[in-house]
């Protein structure tokens, strides 16, 4: 990878806003894959996605979120690249119920790099492509080598931060899912449940009607939706 | 002398070794200070580095006269350790009796105490410099090319050790704000649901209430939050009715 490509994200990130947009697009024409997403994790549960190239890999991160498997959780939990260059027809299956709808939405080739600084995990980088792909040597070591940047981004902004809090770059460029976690809320009190089991519950509703947990939490919010 | 080159490559591979595990710092440049007395031929080493406020200090001394020396040279400012880590240069002496007047103070001192000669070396990784690596001798005289090679890669190995370190600890605590910060935030959006379901509430409006309920008390939000969030029933009504 070019040095000056690093330089010139560099002095973009220094800039803050857009970082996740800015992240994914440069994730991914440097690895020169379809599209790319950064998600990050705490307590090693998915906390939100900081940037999506396109609708494919917004529905990578919104089904890892709401089945809580995928290439992200799996390279999260492992610490070193999860590569998947055939999907479609894998050597062996690696995720049940993932796999169907990310096929669905276009997604052929899947890999998976930990974001990691100094020995701590953050979250993790996505990258597909949109037939069967096998990366090649230099893919590889460029999502290596961005997947490394966008940690390292990622810290550069927090550490922006007042102490105790999220650090403004990453609370607006950052899907937090606020509404998900406010239908939790919700819920946990109509099903005198802790907001876990709640969570849980939603996560269930949206898979057993195929829709997105996000409109799942939606409709609860607004009053439309009750689960029982 | 196949025992000298055996300790070194050993001491290479231990200093190494401390770049993929976690180490103690003072603890490895004890070790690292007592090995090059056996390495070299010098009397004493020891290792001062800066301090987050760019002041320099003695971190590890081969012996108590050694640590006294060390710390003379920062108190006075003076001598060959605080002119290596200025010009981030090797600084020598093979005879300090002849050399009084670079160190009006310091070689006195270390005369007094039997040293004779000195050397400082970097401890620097391209345009950081953290400190220096000294060695002090009971005679005058130079001290061997290869040795000198072989001490300043030491200093090398040691150098990028504690940069990897220093690095790593940053990232740890920068995560661990980050992970506190978004598991918060997660917290404080569930207890917006828990008060708006309990008392028919907008999400603003709960909002407003956590944070007033907050402020009322002296009470941290996310404290507030995370007991809202856990079902506290009597303190949910509270919050809820604050208006």
């Amino acid at each position: 990878m070019e040095s000056e490509f690093l330089d010139a994200l560099h002095r973009d990130l220094g800039a803050g806003e857009g970082s996740g947009a800015r992240l994914v697009q440069a994730c991914r024409d440097a690895t020169d894959v379809t599209g790319a997403g950064i998600m990050l994790m705490a307590d090693g549960q998915h906390r939100g996605t900081m940037g999506a190239s396109d609708a494919a890999i917004a529905v990578v991160e919104e089904l890892q979120f709401t089945l809580g498997e995928g290439p992200c959780i799996d390279t999260f939990t492992s610490g070193t690249p999860v590569l998947e260059p055939h999907l479609r027809d894998p050597d062996e299956v690696r995720w049940h119920e993932f796999s169907g709808p990310a096929l669905a939405a276009g997604v052929e080739a899947i890999f998976g790099f930990p974001l990691v600084v100094g020995g701590v995990r953050l979250g993790a980088l996505d990258l597909y492509v949109d037939h069967p792909w096998e990366l090649t040597d230099e893919q590889y070591a460029d999502a290596v080598a961005m997947a490394d940047v966008v940690a390292n981004a990622i810290l550069a902004l927090q550490s922006r931060a007042q102490p105790g809090s999220l650090a403004v770059e990453l609370e607006t460029g950052v899907r937090l899912r606020s509404v998900v976690h406010q239908a939790s809320g919700m819920v946990a009190v109509q099903l005198d449940i802790p907001v876990a089991d709640a969570l849980a519950r939603l996560r269930a509703h949206a898979y057993s009607e195929d829709a997105s947990i996000d409109d799942v939490a939606r409709a609860v919010v607004d009053r439309e939706l009750r689960l029982e | 002398m196949p025992g000298r080159e055996a300790l070194l490559a050993r001491t290479f591979v231990e200093a190494a070794d401390t770049l993929v595990s976690d180490f103690d710092v003072v603890d490895f440049l004890t070790s690292l200070a007592a090995r090059c007395t056996d390495l070299f031929d010098a009397s004493e080493a020891g290792i001062m580095l800066t301090d987050h406020n760019g002041g320099l200090q003695v971190v590890a001394s081969s012996s108590h006269a050694m640590q006294h020396l060390e710390l003379f040279e920062l108190q006075h400012s003076e001598g060959p350790c605080v002119d290596c880590y200025r010009s981030a240069q090797v600084v020598a002496s093979h005879d300090l009796d002849a050399d009084r007047h670079r160190w009006p103070r310091f070689a006195p001192e270390a005369i007094a105490h039997g040293m004779h000669s000195a050397w400082a070396l970097p401890m620097r990784l391209r345009e950081t410099t953290l400190g220096s690596l000294n060695l002090l001798r009971d005679r005058s005289g130079p001290l061997a090319d290869e040795d000198l090679d072989a001490a300043q890669a030491l200093a090398d190995v040691a150098t990028i050790a504690l940069i990897q370190q220093r690095a790593a600890e940053d990232a740890r605590i920068l995560n661990e704000q980050l992970q506190t910060a978004l598991t918060s935030r997660v917290t404080i959006e569930q207890a917006k649901g828990v008060l708006a379901e309990r008392a028919g509430l907008t999400m603003d409006v709960a909002f407003d209430r956590l944070r007033r309920y907050a402020r009322a008390h002296q009470r941290r939000l996310t404290d507030v939050a995370w007991a809202v969030a856990d079902r506290d029933m009597a303190l949910v009504d509270e919050v809820a009715g604050h208006a």
